[in-house]
């Protein structure tokens, strides 16, 4: 049903990368991100390459979850591959008409895949081995020190977690008025875009009144449990780091310190 | 302590023009004096907009007074720097159970109260174990709300009030919105809270069923306290409450009638238990159990056998099969060898809880949901045939849903009573005819046509809904718990309406309930469902024979019907299948 769908995609397991704080995967995934784009040859990539299968192994996700994860992607991917492939110049290896392929473009193509798919594969570990709410919980507290510059890490944090609570909610609500509308003959599924759009005021209006309503009684709700800001505020759940942040952290900084030495010193 | 001390209290709602000016004003409370005693179950009752629910919200300082005084745990809670003391103090619980869960994780969501009162780390895990367990909900302490039924969800806001370790829960209407066992679950939960814990508890509601066992009652009209006492001194003024729209249990008024006709009993029964034993005092001079030795002669009544509908179904289900998200890991079965068929012209109650696939059974009737197996035909023919023209079929099948909020979208009452027409491709005349027919038909003042829809009361908006299906003459009219949220008069007054609808125009009626008693009254016919099958289609009369049955899948028979079975097996001869209170009267005398 609609209620299961989840926000996110996380992988319930019971590993050390799971139990990271998400302080510390955040700023991993950070600095990953980062490490793509410090080499230009091929040799990088099996740097990449180790040091991320090593947490993959660690982390107990199948490595079928990571390929799932390429699947939004696919478009994207083809794109960039074939735009290389085609518009570098260089010495050129097949032509037909007007299109040819250079081996500049078939080296800058698979490098600049591969190098997306590595980015794509670190970005979807985290949201893997974290839950939304971890994630929330983290930002706001990577986010508090802006505070001091009046940046609302609280408040953004705290609209995240409603967020996430109430699409499902809303999910299954906007199902419920589609069939009101459709019980009264509306026409959801036939004609041009511009009628389609047109068919969906009857469902947008009653989901936008009630979004209104759900805001407001929520707000009322969490004024009468005392809700006055972040200011004051403990937490169930603090976020404290552990043995096993420290060793993620030194993990990293050996990283970041192999790919750096290796971009100064071996030119890749 | 004193929990509440209210002292002349007034409350003007104001409505301000662009400019700042006063542009309306509602007298919504109007000089309200109410004490609450320290440990004490209050029920404060109401019909829709009698101000019980802004009285519940001074309470909580939510608003403040435009006249008079509110303490809330002695304190005034006009004063600023008692506000987080009070709400601290005074817990307060919602209507809507998704609304007030803050947090996507249960114990994460009781612990956001005592997060905001800055306690520290580990007490609040001990409190969150503490209140959860104290509702009976441990065991869901990581689950998502979402996965939880209502009632559950409510006990889930409840212990969020607990963890803030209050002297005071105030409840706003807490089972409005929950089925029968919710709604017993919620209230378990608050009375053991108030016997155990002396946690005074104020409940607001408009359903009577639920007060009987409070200390005492406050009966709310307009703006002011029009009635107070214990539940026995109130519900012996049934004339009274019913002018304030509202309603007696069924027992309640049975006695009271009989009272009228010259029957010795006292004036507020309140449950079937209690009017057994009181009718049999008057009626044979002896107590229950001494009469029924003597007597045990049963009396069946023999009456009206309804005749059978003959001839060929409007819609008829034949091995239909339903099976939610399948070949997933979420894969449910709703709907498990279902046949009925309906004829033209009946009225038929469906009964079940939430979850027995009631909800998905009305959909199949209309085409919304497809069978996943079986066949369901619409005057003979087969409505997933090829070419079966399915839109045609939503106009022959209406079908309102439970909220009317779910439908009403265009800026008036007219406009949107025509969406449904206008999709049927009729000229600008007949939509116009139609809406107008329709609204006229379910009762709407010509003066509310040009309203928005938004602006209209609960019951209003529940008629212009109902106009909005109506309005495309469907042959069937199926309605969703249409009564659902609304007090006990504007209850009736729907169920009226759509009797006499169904009167005037020979429409065949399918009345999704919970309610028991009010299904009892009208329908011919009685589809009781449970578990994703039909249990019994039959006539109230028969299917309320089987009261065991019934109690096992959590649904009751009317109190009428329980007390009649009760005397017969006391040895009072009277006919046991008396489903209406006019039946049982009929009965007694």
């Amino acid at each position: 049903m609609l209620r299961d769908i989840t926000i996110g995609q996380y992988y319930p397991a019971k590993s050390c990368i799971h139990r990271l704080d998400p302080r510390t995967k955040i700023v991993g995934t950070i600095l990953y991100i980062v490490s793509l784009f410090l080499f230009r040859s091929f040799s990088g990539f099996l740097v990449v390459g180790t040091a991320f299968a090593g947490v993959l192994i660690l982390s107990r996700v199948p490595f079928r979850y990571m390929l799932r994860g390429l699947r939004p992607i696919l478009m994207l991917l083809a794109f960039t591959v074939l735009c290389n492939f085609f518009l570098t110049s260089g010495e050129v290896v097949w032509q037909w008409k007007f299109l040819k392929i250079t081996k500049e473009g078939l080296e800058r193509g698979a490098f600049m895949g591969v190098r997306l798919i590595l980015l794509i594969f670190g970005t979807s570990l985290m949201t893997y081995t974290t839950t939304p709410n971890q994630l929330t919980d983290g930002l706001e507290r990577l986010l508090s020190p802006l505070k001091v510059i009046h940046f609302p890490a609280h408040e953004m944090a705290m609209m995240m977690s409603i967020a996430l609570r109430f699409i499902p909610i809303l999910t299954e609500e906007a199902d419920r008025i589609r069939k009101a509308q459709m019980a009264r003959g509306a026409d959801m599924e036939s004609g041009g875009p511009i009628k389609r759009a047109k068919a969906m005021i009857p469902v947008f209006i009653p989901l936008l009144v009630s979004a209104f309503r759900r805001a407001f009684d929520l707000a009322m709700a969490m004024e009468a449990r005392c809700y006055h800001g972040g200011k004051g505020r403990t937490k169930m759940k603090p976020l404290r780091y552990h043995m096993a942040d420290l060793f993620g952290y030194v993990y990293l900084a050996c990283y970041m310190a192999t790919i750096i030495t290796l971009r100064i010193w071996l030119k890749i | 302590m004193i929990p509440v001390k209210i002292r002349d209290l007034v409350h003007d709602f104001v409505t301000r023009d662009e400019e700042g000016n006063l542009a309306d004003k509602k007298r919504a409370l109007d000089h309200i004096e109410l004490d609450v005693e320290e440990g004490q179950f209050i029920a404060v009752l109401g019909a829709n907009g009698s101000g019980k629910s802004t009285l519940a919200k001074h309470i909580n300082a939510l608003l403040l007074p435009t006249k008079g005084q509110v303490l809330t745990c002695d304190m005034d809670t006009a004063d600023d720097n008692y506000l987080w003391e009070i709400r601290k103090s005074a817990g307060m619980v919602f209507q809507n159970p998704d609304n007030q869960i803050v947090a996507t994780v249960v114990e994460e969501d009781v612990a956001f109260g005592p997060e905001n009162l800055g306690i520290p780390t580990e007490e609040i895990i001990e409190r969150v174990n503490d209140s959860l367990k104290a509702v009976g909900m441990s065991q869901y302490n990581a689950s998502s709300p979402n996965h939880l039924s209502g009632g559950q969800k409510q006990r889930v806001a409840i212990a969020g009030i607990l963890a803030m370790e209050p002297k005071c829960i105030l409840m706003d209407e807490p089972t409005a919105m929950l089925d029968p066992v919710g709604r017993r679950e919620v209230l378990e939960t608050v009375r053991r809270l108030n016997r155990e814990k002396g946690i005074t508890v104020i409940l607001i509601t408009h359903y009577m069923e639920e007060v009987i066992d409070a200390d005492r009652i406050f009966v709310m009209s307009e703006g002011h306290v029009a009635m107070q006492g214990t539940p026995r001194e109130i519900f012996a003024r049934v004339d009274e409450l019913k002018e304030l729209r509202l309603e007696v249990p069924q027992v309640t008024e049975l006695a009271h009638e009989l009272i009228k006709r010259g029957v010795p009993m006292p004036a507020s029964i309140l449950t079937p238990e209690e009017f057994a034993e009181e009718y049999c005092k008057a009626a044979t001079g002896r107590t229950r159990s001494s009469a029924a030795e003597e007597n045990r002669a049963e009396t069946a009544y023999n009456g009206d056998t309804d005749e059978n509908c003959a001839g060929e179904p409007v819609l008829s289900l034949q091995d239909v099969r339903f099976v939610y998200g399948e070949n997933t890991a979420f894969e449910t079965v709703a709907l498990e060898s279902v046949n009925l068929d309906i004829f033209q012209g009946e009225y038929i109650g469906l009964i079940g809880h939430t979850g027995s696939g009631k909800s998905t059974l009305i959909q199949l009737l209309n085409g919304l949901e497809k069978a996943t197996a079986g066949t369901v035909r619409f005057l003979g023919e087969d409505i997933w045939a090829e070419g079966y023209n399915q839109r045609q079929l939503r106009s022959n099948v209406g079908l309102v849903f439970q909220y009317p909020d779910h439908q009403l979208f265009e800026a008036t009452v007219i406009e949107d009573v025509s969406y449904g027409p206008g999709n049927q491709g009729l000229s600008k005349e007949e939509i116009r005819e139609r809406a107008e027919w329709a609204l006229t038909l379910v009762g709407v003042d010509k003066k509310q046509w040009t309203m928005s829809p938004l602006e209209l009361s609960g019951g209003q908006k529940r008629r212009v809904a109902i106009a909005g299906v109506l309005a495309m003459k469907p042959k069937v009219l199926i309605l969703d718990e249409p009564t659902a949220g609304l007090d006990p008069a504007g209850r009736d007054e729907i169920l009226g309406e759509v009797d006499r609808i169904r009167r005037e125009t020979g429409m065949t009626v399918v009345l999704v309930s919970h309610r028991m008693e009010d299904v009892a009254r009208f329908a011919d016919r009685l589809v009781v469902i449970s578990d994703g099958h039909i249990l019994y289609a039959d006539t109230p009369r028969e299917v309320f024979r089987h009261r065991d049955e019934l109690t096992a899948v959590g649904l009751e028979v009317p109190q009428v019907t329980q007390v009649m079975q009760m005397l017969n097996r006391d040895g009072i001869p009277c006919r046991t299948d008396a489903i209406t209170i006019a039946e049982a009267l009929e009965a007694l005398q």
